[in-house]
């Protein structure tokens, strides 16, 4: 069974950075909002329903929102999915079109986590995980180690995901980071959780982004005409209980949301022109992309230093710099993704535009539970 | 008078002699830890017993942890611990030194000023 795609009509960011205390969640995200309402050329009135993702916002952060935007009184419901919580809210946003529930709905993606989080996220502490010491790092360090053992792959390697995502970011001014960075310097950057350093960690940051999906009523509602970029179907997985000592790297819960994806969209993987990445952490993007099927297994180290993922390559990875360089409000993350998506498929992404983009992907990944290979895993299908 | 040392979780570790605790499905044979109500090989919902694991490892992946959160002490090594002998693969600290692959015993540390917790050191 297929769903009806959902047909973007307008998207909109805010530029994700270190914002002060009087910059709030909620006014982030009406500042987002606000962009995307603009871009689709809707009035409050046309929006049936609002949808937000975010994790530290608090209860009812979609509502405080509402009551700042002026969607007071509408249906509005909060989603978290801890990394995966924007494009979670699209994803049922997605389902409520097709559904016939709703024919336009606001979907927000916003986190403030510069003023509530420090030295790195982690597990819920009733997850035995968080008790035994782990962190994020320290998760992707332990992957990162044990791939370099298995395949033969370098830390530089692995340092060249930042590099390139960093060099894909100068062209983006939505990114927090707008800079080149060298190899040296991500090799030489201080340890976080070896043999990662600060430059293969995202970073700690606030944002928004926000996306107007319509059913082809809600077109017509809004006026539009021609065609726009759809979002044709999003896959939704959880990490599974692991057995045995087997590859650690095996990254079955990413095959399994490629395969949701796959068959929600009708779009083969072969299709797929340009990947937005959840680059949490470099080695994240290799073993992600090796698991979703779209880099062969224990070559996604080499094929980063070869350029195959750089933009003008044959696979394009993170054109918009990635969460390494764009930031990672984790709420917002899968929000901005598709915001990107949106702005390739359009061609209209300037000097990071992929050229010829017709159809992409947009992967979150969210949390960890004890004994699983995950949380969260979400995979948004676009095309123009 | 001194309390009784109590591990930091009930019923994932007991301290004299010191034994990490999982379950086993026995249908499938699949052991898991920490303990579940279903096996997660078969997905048998019944039949699920406890078993003692095997106190000897070997390091699979390890990290130095040198950024932590507010209120944990750095640098710490955290390893995912394979068992062979349960063909059981956990996360847990190592203390001493550490290298891919080396043999690893369980032993106890404390986990705070009153509870006990579990890590694995080279094996002797």
């Amino acid at each position: 069974m297929t769903l009806a795609p959902a047909h973007v009509a307008g998207v909109g960011m805010i530029r994700f950075g270190k914002y002060p205390a009087e910059v709030t969640l909620e006014r982030m995200a009406v500042g987002a909002a606000r962009e995307a309402l603009g871009d689709a050329g809707a009035p409050l009135a046309a929006v049936d329903g609002l949808y937000v993702g975010h994790v530290f916002g608090g209860p009812v952060a979609g509502q405080r929102i509402a009551a700042q935007l002026g969607l007071d009184g509408s249906p509005v419901s909060n989603h978290e999915n801890y990394c995966a919580s924007g494009a979670t809210a699209i994803r049922e946003a997605w389902v409520a079109l097709a559904a016939g529930l709703h024919d336009v709905i606001l979907v927000i993606g916003v986190e403030k986590m510069t003023d509530r989080v420090s030295g790195g996220v982690r597990p819920d502490p009733g997850d035995l995980d968080a008790a035994v010491g782990y962190v994020m790092a320290a998760g992707h360090a332990l992957s990162a180690r044990r791939y370099m053992a298995d395949h033969g792959a370098t830390r530089e390697q692995i340092a060249a995901v930042a590099v390139k995502n960093h060099a894909h970011s100068v062209h983006n001014p939505y990114a927090q980071y707008q800079k080149p960075i060298s190899l040296d310097e991500v090799l030489g950057a201080r340890p976080i959780a070896e043999p990662l350093g600060l430059l293969d960690c995202s970073p700690i940051s606030d944002g928004a982004a926000a996306v107007v999906l319509c059913s082809p009523a809600g077109l017509r509602r809004l006026g539009i005409g021609g065609p726009v970029p759809r979002v044709l179907g999003v896959g939704l997985v959880s990490g599974s209980v692991l057995t045995g000592t087997g590859n650690l790297n095996a990254e079955d819960v990413s095959r399994r949301a490629g395969e949701e994806a796959w068959k929600l969209s009708g779009v083969a993987p072969d299709e797929i022109d340009l990947v937005e990445m959840h680059d949490c952490f470099t080695i994240a993007e290799i073993v992600r992309m090796e698991g979703l099927g779209l880099v062969p297994h224990g070559q996604g180290a080499a094929w980063t230093a070869d350029g195959h993922t750089a933009l003008g390559g044959r696979l394009p990875v993170n054109p918009s710099g990635g969460l390494l360089s764009r930031g990672h409000p984790v709420g917002a993350t899968g929000a901005a993704q598709v915001v990107e998506l949106t702005w390739q498929l359009r061609g209209v992404a300037g000097g990071r535009q992929v050229d010829g983009a017709r159809t992409g992907l947009a992967y979150c990944k969210g949390g960890t539970v004890n004994g699983t290979d995950g949380g969260s895993v979400t995979t948004v299908v676009m095309a123009r | 008078m001194p309390r009784e040392p109590r591990p930091f979780r009930e019923g994932l570790l007991t301290i004299d002699p010191p034994r990490l605790h999982g379950s086993r499905c026995s249908a499938c044979g699949v052991t898991a830890f920490p303990a579940r109500e279903f096996c997660p090989g078969c997905r048998a919902p019944e039949g699920i017993q406890p078993v003692e694991l095997d106190n000897e490892g070997r390091v699979h992946s390890f990290t130095v942890v040198r950024q932590a959160p507010p209120g944990v002490e750095v640098p710490y090594i955290l390893a995912w611990v394979d068992l062979p002998a349960d063909d059981v693969r956990l996360l847990a600290r190592v203390e001493g030194d550490v290298e891919l692959d080396m043999p690893v015993s369980l032993a106890l540390t404390p986990f705070d000023d009153e509870l006990v917790g579990f890590c694995f050191r080279r094996a002797s």
